[in-house]
C-alpha cells in the first residue's frame, strides 16, 4: 500500500518536474523564487490535507515520528536518520552563508523599454502620404542613418549593434514598432535616447537626438520606410477598440 | 499518542527541511549575462601588499579574473564612424584598501603614438549619460570623470565633463597610467587612490557599486590621416564596477550560530518524540 508520505513525495517531485521542465516548453522559464514558492505551497497543502483527520494524521506523521525518534531502528533506517540529522544543520548553515555572503551581482535595473511619450507627441499623424516614392526615400535615409545599429534587415543587428546596452531595437520583432503608433516613433527618433524619461534610463541609450541632424520630413519618411522594410504596420486607435 | 507540541515541532522540522531542500536543489537563477553575452561588471579584487601599479605585464595580473565588454563605434553624435579597430576589451581590477589599479587589455594591430584609452565613471548620485554626461531632456544628469591615457603623452589625464565640448583637464591630477604594446595588443594600467579630496573625481567606496564605461582610439595613420580621433572612437555602454569589501568574518559567526540553533532544535524534537513514544 502506498502511504500518504510516498504520495506526498511523488506529488512534490511531480510538481517540481512540471514547473522546472514541462512548463518552460510553453512559457518563459520560471524564476527559482517562484518555483520555490509553488513547492512550499504544495508542501503546506500536503501537510494540511494529511492532518485533517485523526487517522490521516497518524498515517502521515506516525512514520515520521518513528523515523526521527530512531527507536528500534537498524541498518539502512539508522543510517538514513543519521544523515537527515546531520544534513539539517548543514543546510541551515549553508543557507545562512549564502544569504549573508556579499553578492557579485550589480543591483538589478528594470528598464522600461517603451515608456510613455511626452504629451505633445501623442496622436501626431504622419503628414506625408504613404506612397512608394516617400517609402523609398525613407528607406534610403534609414540605410544611411539607422541601419548601422538597427540593421539593414531592420532586425537590430547592425554592424555597430553588439557593443550597446540596451541593444538597438529589432523592428521586425512584433513586440516593437508594431505595438507603437507613428507618433511614438517620431518622438523617439527626434529626441533620441536623451529624451527618455527616468524609467527608460536615458543615460544608457546611444540613440542620437536626430532633430539636430534631420528635418521632421526626413524623420516621418524614415518611419514609413521602417514599417515597410520591417513588414509591420503602425498601431492605430481603431485597432485598440 | 500524538500530542500537539510533538506534532508542531515535527511539522516545523519537516517543513524547514523541505524548504531548505528545495533551496539546495533550485539554488538560484543563473547570473544575468548581458545581451551580447559579455560581462556586466568589473570586480576590483582586494590584495594584501602592493599593487602592480605601473606594470601592465606584472605576473600579479595573471591570476586576476577578467571581465569582457564588447565595444561599438561612437554613433551617438556627429563625426561618428561605423567601423572601429577595437572590438572588445578585457578588464581586470585590484585594490589594496587605499589604491586601485585597473588593467584594460585590447587588440590593436599597430603601436602608434596617437593610440589612446579612457575609463569613464559617473560622479556623485546623479545619473550621467555615457556620452560625456551630456544633458538629458527629462532627467537631471550629473558629471563624469574620465581617465585618459595616450601613448604619445606617456601619462594619464584626470578629466571631467558634463555635456559636449565641456571636457576639461582637472586642476588636481590624481591618476597615473602606463601602457605596454606587445604582439598586437595594448595593456594599459590605470592607478588612483580609491578616494580623493577632489569632488570632480569618482569616489570608490569598497562594497559600493559605481558605473563605468570605456573608450579606445586606434591612432594609426591611414592615407595621412589619424584613423580614430576625438569623437571617432570605440565605446562601451555603462557597466558596473565595485571594489571588493574587506572580508567580513562575522558571517562565519552567524553560520555557526545557525548550525547550533538547528542542532539544538533537532535535539528538542527527537527528545519530545522519544518521550511521547515511551509514554
Amino acid at each position: 500500500m502506498r502511504g500518504p508520505i510516498a504520495s506526498g513525495a511523488i506529488l512534490l517531485a511531480g510538481m517540481f518536474i512540471f514547473l522546472k521542465f514541462i512548463l518552460p516548453m510553453v512559457t518563459a522559464p520560471l524564476p527559482a523564487s517562484l518555483i520555490y514558492l509553488y513547492l512550499a505551497l504544495t508542501l503546506s497543502g500536503i501537510m494540511i490535507f494529511g492532518t485533517m483527520s485523526a487517522s490521516g494524521l497518524e498515517s502521515l506523521m506516525g512514520p515520521i515520528f518513528r523515523f526521527l525518534s530512531g527507536k528500534g531502528q537498524s541498518g539502512v533506517g539508522q543510517m538514513a536518520r543519521l544523515a537527515v540529522l546531520v544534513l539539517f544543520p548543514l543546510l541551515v548553515g549553508w543557507q545562512t552563508y549564502t544569504r549573508l555572503a556579499p553578492s557579485d551581482l550589480p543591483p538589478a535595473e528594470n528598464r522600461t523599454i517603451h515608456p510613455a511619450p511626452p504629451g505633445e507627441f501623442v496622436g501626431l499623424a504622419n503628414p506625408y502620404q504613404n506612397n512608394e516614392a516617400n517609402i523609398n526615400m525613407g528607406k534610403g535615409l534609414y540605410a544611411a542613418y539607422c541601419s548601422p545599429c538597427h540593421g539593414a534587415n531592420y532586425d537590430g543587428k547592425g554592424t555597430a549593434a553588439p557593443g550597446f546596452n540596451p541593444p538597438p531595437a529589432n523592428f521586425s520583432d512584433p513586440g516593437t514598432i508594431a505595438q507603437l503608433q507613428e507618433s511614438y516613433l517620431f518622438w523617439r527618433i527626434k529626441k533620441g535616447g536623451v529624451g527618455l524619461p527616468v524609467e527608460g534610463m536615458p543615460w544608457k541609450s546611444a540613440m542620437p537626438r536626430w532633430e539636430e541632424e534631420l528635418s521632421d520630413e526626413f524623420i516621418w519618411k524614415i518611419i514609413m520606410g521602417e514599417y515597410d522594410g520591417a513588414h509591420q504596420s503602425p498601431r492605430t486607435w481603431e485597432e485598440e477598440e | 499518542m500524538l500530542n500537539r507540541l510533538k506534532f508542531l515541532s515535527t511539522a516545523i522540522f519537516v517543513g524547514m527541511f523541505g524548504i531548505l531542500g528545495f533551496t539546495l536543489v533550485l539554488a538560484s537563477d543563473p547570473p544575468p549575462a548581458n545581451d551580447s553575452g559579455g560581462s556586466v561588471s568589473v570586480r576590483l579584487y582586494q590584495v594584501e601588499g602592493s599593487l602592480p601599479a605601473d606594470d601592465p605585464n606584472s605576473a600579479q595580473w595573471a591570476s586576476v579574473p577578467e571581465s569582457e565588454f564588447k565595444l561599438a563605434p561612437q554613433v551617438h553624435w556627429k563625426d561618428r564612424i561605423q567601423e572601429v579597430t577595437v572590438k572588445s576589451v578585457k578588464v581586470k581590477g585590484l585594490h589594496d584598501g587605499q589604491n586601485l589599479a585597473i588593467l584594460v587589455e585590447y587588440e590593436d594591430p599597430t603601436d602608434d603614438p596617437k593610440d589612446a584609452a579612457a575609463v569613464e565613471f559617473m560622479v556623485g548620485d546623479k545619473k550621467a549619460h555615457f556620452a560625456h554626461g551630456q544633458p538629458m531632456l527629462q532627467v537631471e544628469g550629473g558629471p563624469v570623470n574620465i581617465w585618459f591615457w595616450k601613448k604619445e603623452n606617456g601619462k594619464a589625464l584626470d578629466m571631467s565633463a558634463k555635456g559636449f565640448k565641456t571636457l576639461t583637464t582637472q586642476e588636481k591630477q590624481d591618476v597615473t597610467a602606463t601602457g605596454a604594446w606587445e604582439g598586437g595588443s595594448w595593456k594599459v594600467v590605470f592607478t588612483r587612490a580609491l578616494k580623493t579630496e577632489d569632488e570632480q573625481d569618482v569616489q570608490i567606496e569598497p562594497g559600493e557599486w559605481r558605473s563605468v564605461a570605456f573608450a579606445f582610439w586606434d591612432g594609426a595613420v591611414v592615407d595621412g590621416l589619424v584613423k580614430e580621433k576625438g569623437s571617432q572612437k570605440a565605446v562601451s555602454s555603462w557597466w558596473s564596477i565595485r571594489a571588493e569589501p574587506s572580508a567580513d568574518n562575522s558571517i562565519f559567526g552567524w553560520v555557526i550560530f545557525g548550525l547550533l540553533l538547528a542542532a539544538g532544535f533537532e535535539m528538542v524534537v527527537v527528545r519530545k518524540l522519544r518521550k511521547g513514544q515511551s509514554a
